[in-house]
């Protein structure tokens, strides 16, 4: 078998250059434009006021926030199966990992706003919501600003330490060429999976699922989890085609590489349907009023639409569209695919999120329908336009190929059978 | 180079089944397949010790219909888990589970999904078996003893004599002309080891064994026995239970209704008002209200007209005289077993203690069930007294009326 020479890297193109300030000033630019009129909106005009905007900046957080761990997620099982096939285009997720020091600060204005004991977007924050209602006092101990406060440094912390951990290290073996520093990367890759599960489900049972504080699912972790891998392929996909069509990556990253990043974003198509199922047909048999609450409110009504474009577009209509590997091999079909997922694992957290603003959650009267406004749109795409700056920020100065990692022979000579 | 018919197995009296030719390398392989590919041969293969990238478009195979063989088992497996549960719960044998529809997706997905798969895996594993041509023990190139490199470091094309253009001579030229390694006729020696002997006997025996359970099963269907039925499993077939004029298996003593513990009391035997509590005293049934503790009232009389309604006109009727809408139903349904309720106003019961009235509604009598879990102590007095004013009012005479109003009734 004639491996090419991984020198042919090296003739890549594989740097930003000055496409990275380009990106910076103008994503970050239009992302704090759209989120400051975003704001301003939400103070002054739109209907729901301060608490409306922070539940649609709650969706765009979960939505980048998302993105990343699928990257976290990438990054360690690939070196947890020491896998040899992405070793070309592995950078990609380690410089999506390596925004989570952006996140933090994005993340603020939710934690300032439990602090402050707002309860328009996490009720239980309320003091006052609080003590009257029984359930939310009797999971005081968990829900609690000061206690939501500390996980949440803790995820931080651990995420923020991984992405320097695995981004880190892989910057330095393109210096050293030190194929040491990818055997401890592979031995830590365990440990770091196990810490990445338990912050990825409890973050999401503290970011999402305690948005309506009665309410819980123990699949629910597991359901932020399959959106967040498809999320992150979606999102390496559009980046790598996007970078070829500047004439990057282009020998680094084949139709093979595109193929088997397109069969992961298939699989997990197919997990999320999975999972999301699971967790709706327990509860749909059981059908016990403190579980069906959270549901009833997303199968009825204007909900109830949103749930079922979920089931198709999320789920029946790509799985068919993207089972082919024409589909996968094709670099249009596979990005326009790439889009749709990305848009609707979109939906999906907006259908996660938002019946629960205006107090409309568990247990109330009336079904709220969808009340899409302005300012939904201008926090959750302000939020992912920040974040593709902050993508550009990371990787301003690297290389978008680990030149030196040992396997990127055996990824350039990859070839779907 | 030695293009020579060497027949190490020395019979010229076998038939010709092909010529095979080695390579050195995928590469020269693939360049040689190429060339066969071009020269029109329909029936040959390459064969390497691993699978080597890009010979199917060098051989000009084309794509497996694998694919679509999969996702026909798996469709058609969508197609029967459907449609069988759609018959046998939504049409054929309709049984209401838990209150949900007869025929709810979210119950059926799970064994659509399963089916699917199945059927989809059989498709992948059975489907890829018959396309390959497998199981087989014996092919004619295998007497060849140069090919049996081909599992170690052999590459091979071998032209099987029944190619419509199978001519050995050209074909040699054809190898030699490609650079091969050596070429060599082989074969077919017919020695088709069908199944290696062991595996065929011990197949056989167990498929004997596996017939033995069916055939009791069968007989069992067409014949009938006074025999117990056999007990693979015990279950709970076996329980140290009670049985009527049978010594107990549990206790050593053989008794099975178990002697008072001494030391102990039974909750009636601590009873400090049995006139109340139990409507008997010593061991008479009273034939007075406990007038001491419940004297009775027009309060009471409501209390006991409103549980009667509650607990006992289902059956007895509002009037008493057993003609409820139960007992209604139940003899409009004709059942034989079904023991009509008495009828409260008659002079059986006018007569009867009020200790046992009481008692019958502690405990039961014949079909009905014992209220003593339903209704409370003070309720069932209350009742007694409801159903003794009914049995009056029934059996009453104009004397009963007040002077006054005797003038409406007429």
């Amino acid at each position: 078998m004639n491996h090419p020479n991984p020198e042919v890297v090296l003739n890549d193109d594989r740097h930003l250059g000055p496409l990275g300030p380009k990106i910076l000033r103008t994503m970050g630019g239009l992302g704090l434009l759209l989120l400051i009129v975003g704001l301003i909106l939400g103070i002054t005009g739109t209907e729901g006021g301060m608490s409306r905007f922070l539940f649609a900046y709650t969706t765009g957080f979960a939505f980048i926030l998302s993105i990343a761990l699928g990257a976290m997620f990438f990054v360690l099982v690939n070196h947890l199966t020491r896998a040899g096939w992405c070793a070309s285009s592995r950078r990609i997720a380690e410089i999506t990992l390596g925004t989570m020091p952006i996140l933090a600060v994005l993340f603020l204005p939710i934690l300032v706003s439990v602090l402050m004991g707002y309860g328009g977007l996490f009720s239980w924050a309320d003091h006052g919501i609080a003590s009257k209602d029984h359930l939310i006092h009797l999971k005081a101990g968990y829900l609690n600003p000061v206690f939501f406060a500390i996980r949440w440094v803790i995820y931080f912390a651990i995420w923020i330490q991984l992405s320097k951990y695995y981004l880190g290290n892989s910057l330095r073996q393109d210096d050293s060429g030190d194929p040491a520093l990818t055997s401890r990367m592979q031995k830590w890759s365990a440990l770091s999976t196990l810490l990445f599960a338990l912050t990825l489900t409890f973050a999401s049972f503290d970011l999402l699922m305690s948005l309506d504080p009665h309410w819980f699912s123990t699949i629910f972790g597991v359901y932020y989890f399959a959106g967040s891998v498809i999320a992150f392929q979606a999102f390496g996909i559009l980046a790598m085609v996007l970078l070829q069509r500047k004439g990057k990556l282009e020998k680094s990253v084949s139709i093979e590489h595109f193929h088997d990043w397109g069969k992961l974003l298939f699989a997990f198509v197919f997990f999320w349907g999975y999972i999301a199922y699971s967790q709706f047909m327990l509860i749909w048999y059981a059908n016990i009023p403190e579980e069906t609450g959270w549901f009833h409110v997303r199968i009825t009504g204007s909900w109830g639409g949103v749930a079922l474009i979920l089931v198709f577009a999320h789920f029946v209509i790509p799985f068919a569209g993207l089972m082919s590997r024409h589909a996968k091999r094709n670099l249009a079909s596979l990005s326009f695919w790439a889009m749709w997922m990305l848009i609707m694992h979109c939906i999906d957290l907006y259908w996660v999120v938002m019946p629960n603003q205006g107090g409309h959650g568990h247990g109330s009267e009336s079904i709220p329908g969808v009340h899409f406004q302005a300012v939904d749109l201008l926090a959750i795409l302000g939020l992912f336009s920040l974040f593709v700056a902050g993508v550009a920020y990371v990787g301003r100065h690297c290389s978008l190929v680990a030149i030196k990692e040992p396997r990127l022979a055996e990824s350039l000579a990859f070839e779907n059978v | 180079m030695q293009a020579s018919a060497n027949t190490d197995h020395g019979e010229a009296s076998a038939p010709l089944a092909g010529i095979l030719a080695e390579f050195d390398g995928p590469g020269a392989l693939k360049k040689a397949a190429t060339r066969v590919r071009d020269a029109g041969f329909t029936r040959w293969d390459c064969y390497s010790p691993f699978p080597v990238h890009g010979i199917d478009p060098a051989m000009g195979v084309r794509p497996t219909i694998l694919p679509w063989i999969i996702l026909g088992m798996g469709l058609t497996g969508l197609t029967i888990a459907t449609v069988l549960q759609w018959w046998t719960n939504g049409v054929d044998y309709p049984f209401l589970i838990s209150g949900k529809p007869l025929f709810g997706l979210p119950a059926n997905i799970p064994i659509m999904f399963e089916l699917t798969i199945l059927l989809s895996a059989f498709g992948a594993f059975f489907g890829s078996l018959i396309l390959n041509d497998l199981p087989r023990f014996y092919r004619p190139i295998f007497s060849s003893k140069r090919f049996r490199k081909v599992t170690d470091n052999g590459f091979f094309i071998g032209i099987d004599a029944n190619d419509p253009q199978f001519d050995p001579n050209k074909i040699k030229t054809l190898f030699a002309d490609m650079g091969t390694m050596g070429v060599e006729e082989f074969y077919d020696h017919d020695n088709r080891a069908a199944l290696p002997r062991p595996i065929f006997r011990v197949g056989m025996i167990l498929f004997l064994l596996g017939l033995i359970p069916l055939a009791f099963a069968v007989k069992s269907r067409h014949s009938t026995s006074s025999q117990p039925r056999w007990h693979f499993w015990r279950d709970m077939d076996f329980q140290p239970v009670v049985r009527a004029q049978r010594a107990s298996a549990f206790f050593p003593d053989g008794r099975a209704l178990r002697p008072q513990v001494e030391g102990t009391l039974a909750r009636e035997q601590a009873d400090k008002d049995p006139h109340l509590n139990q409507g008997k005293v010593n061991g008479k049934l009273v034939t007075t209200f406990p007038k001491a503790v419940l004297p009775l009232s027009m309060e009471m009389m409501v209390r006991g007209r409103d549980r009667f309604n509650t607990y006992c006109a289902p059956c007895h009727g509002r009037d008493g005289k057993g003609k409820g809408l139960v007992a209604t139903r139940a003899s409009s349904l004709g059942e034989g077993t079904w023991v009509p309720p008495s009828n409260l106003t008659d002079a059986r019961i006018a007569k009867m203690p009020v200790g046992e009235i009481y008692q019958t509604i502690r405990y039961g009598v014949r079909n009905m069930p014992k209220y003593g879990p339903q209704i409370e102590v003070r309720d069932r007095w209350a009742i007694v007294a409801y159903i003794r004013a009914l049995q009056r009012s029934q059996n009453a005479s104009i004397k009963d009326v007040p002077e006054a109003d005797r003038g409406k009734l007429k």
